[in-house]
């Protein structure tokens, strides 16, 4: 019995075993550091996303504004809170929760709306909270309006000077590993938890659902505000923290909701190494295409991921897991 | 146990259930007849809670569920099967009915693992045990309805409601999953309300009472080989009788 609690945990080794050789070789090989943190980046965002999209079966094409305010509460709390005598690191930490925070606010008023449709209309709902959000800010100038907030000096003044750079150049990006991890952890903990299973059944039928005693709207909201408060984590740790500024039309970019879309799809939705194997696809991908062809990488990745799209609809590991079911590898792979 | 008083559903101008009361008791068999368009599947929604009565209350036990939500029915013990089988696809069979286990019964806390093991039994007896770790999605139509009842059933309800419970199906399908359904209701004291558009054999089989819908209300309520020699019903399938 205790085995098998533990087994049905396996298939983090392999998610894990992913992260570390990532980690490992940006450590070790020279000048691999920037690209392995931008993959990083990518199978944090991919494994938050897959948390609402790949567990719900919902788009929502707002997501970027979860990781938006989440870089915004960084980058507040480190404007504001600098100057607190012997805060130190402390304002990176109370960066990560306002960031949690905001995110989970906005989640819960974007969810309380927008979970009462289905299908495409919850995802036409969702399609200008991010572009509402910048206007917001850009319009009624909070939190530094259009021009932002740039706060490497306050970030030095916490911290050091030495230490600063390091956080920005370094720690971010283990700080984007380790909310991947988690990412991952909490992913299998709901798959095994009833959290799951509700999930996966109203993926498949939310009127079935419904009558099988399944309170969907709750369980759609748990998912959408965990996913978006990991969000909120990596837009605080890998946007704001990493390039100390924030700048309302970079960070309510669409291009990035569509970038989470593509990853989760291509590495299968829900399932728990789908998006890790998305994110170094189509970052590995993204990064030669703009080598060799610089400019038409777009032009040439498009075709190529439709094409992807439609041979694997349910996503490469979407695939192995039906192939793997049952044998030994089956074990480790969801 | 199921008390139905003065309901009346319309979806616009149209009354789609006009004032049906009806009482099913527990451990009964009712099927409920009607030709098409005549309310039953309205009536199964207003019963399972997809839509809300307009008028009139729905009393579960006693207590009136006429507004609860349906995820709030299925645990105190309102079960039902779709007219088109729709077990959840990409699950197995085994996590379909632990669905059924861990979100339908009335004990409130079902595991994970508990729900597993009632899955298993049920499945077995339904006998779909070779089957437990195919996708439901690949089963046949026959193995997903299986499927669907072996769901209902790890509920536990205490009233299970069958939605063109045969439509579609071969007669010696039919005839098995019918014994099935009335061997199981009958030790586990199940109520079940079968709706079929025909007075099908295997609904006359097994129904002890039957109910006829026509246009929304209901025409007769009788034990069953009553029903079928009432002239009201013979109308209703055949037209007027001729005269002279």
């Amino acid at each position: 019995m205790k085995d098998s609690k533990i087994a049905k945990y396996y298939p983090l080794i392999p998610v894990c075993a992913t992260y570390l050789a990532l980690f490992i070789i940006g450590e070790s090989v020279p000048g691999m550091w920037q690209l392995v943190a931008m993959l990083a980046f990518y199978c944090a965002i991919g494994q938050a996303f897959n948390i609402f999209l790949g567990m719900t079966g919902y788009v929502d094409f707002g997501y970027v504004a979860f990781m938006g305010v989440g870089a915004y509460g960084m980058a507040l709390s480190v404007e504001r809170l600098h100057m607190v005598e012997g805060i130190g690191m402390g304002v990176v930490f109370l960066g990560l929760l306002l960031a949690v925070v905001l995110a989970m606010l906005l989640s819960l008023a974007v969810g309380a709306v927008a979970l009462r449709l289905r299908g495409a209309y919850f995802a036409i709902a969702t399609i200008g909270v991010n572009e509402g959000f910048r206007y917001l800010i850009e319009g009624t100038k909070i939190w530094g309006g259009s021009e932002g907030i740039v706060f490497y000096g306050q970030l030095a003044k916490a911290l050091g000077r030495e230490t600063a750079s390091q956080v920005s150049t370094y720690w971010a990006d283990v700080f984007v590993f380790v909310i991947a991890f988690m990412a991952a952890c909490i992913t299998i903990v709901y798959m095994r938890s009833k959290i799951g299973y509700a999930l996966t059944a109203l993926r498949e039928d939310e009127d079935a659902a419904k009558v099988m005693g399944i309170n969907v709207t709750k369980y759609k909201i748990i998912a959408f505000i965990t996913s978006a408060s990991v969000a909120g984590l990596i837009g605080a740790a890998g946007w704001a923290l990493k390039l100390t500024n924030v700048f309302p039309p970079q960070v309510f970019e669409i291009h990035y909701t569509v970038e989470c879309i593509i990853i989760v799809l291509l590495g299968g939705a829900g399932t728990l190494l789908g998006p890790p194997i998305g994110a170094l696809v189509y970052g590995l991908a993204k990064y030669w295409l703009s080598v060799i062809i610089p400019g038409f990488q777009l032009f040439v990745f498009a075709p190529i991921i439709l094409v992807v799209i439609v041979v694997f609809p349910e996503g490469i590991m979407g695939l192995l897991k039906r192939r793997w079911r049952g044998t030994g590898l089956g074990r480790f792979i969801e | 146990m199921l008390k139905l008083e003065d309901v009346t559903k319309r979806f616009g101008g149209l009354i789609a259930v006009n004032r049906v009361s009806l009482e099913i008791k527990r451990g009964e068999f009712v099927g409920i007849v009607g030709p098409n368009g005549s309310g039953k599947t309205t009536l199964f929604n207003v019963i399972s809670g997809v839509y809300y009565p307009d008028k009139g209350k729905v009393l579960f036990e006693d207590r009136d569920i006429s507004y609860f939500p349906p995820y709030k029915r299925a645990p105190l013990g309102i079960g039902r099967t779709f007219q088109i089988p729709r077990p959840f696809g990409s699950a197995t069979v085994r996590e379909n009915v632990a669905v059924g286990a861990m979100f339908g019964t009335m004990r409130d806390k079902v595991g994970v693992d508990e729900s597993m093991v009632i899955a298993d039994e049920v499945i077995e007896r339904v006998g779909l045990q070779e089957h437990r770790n195919k996708q439901a999605g690949t089963l046949t139509p026959v193995e997903k309805k299986l499927t669907e009842i072996a769901r209902a059933l790890a509920m536990k309800p205490k009233l299970l409601l069958m939605d063109e419970a045969m439509a579609g199906m071969h007669p010696n399908d039919i005839d098995q999953m019918v014994s099935l359904v009335k061997t199981i209701a009958k030790q586990e004291n199940i109520a079940v309300v079968a709706m079929v558009e025909h007075i099908m054999r295997a609904v006359v089989g097994m129904a002890e009472k039957v109910i006829v819908l026509h246009q929304g209300a209901k025409i007769v309520d009788a034990p069953t080989q009553e029903a079928l020699h009432d002239p009201k019903v013979i109308e209703v399938y055949l037209g007027h009788p001729p005269e002279r």
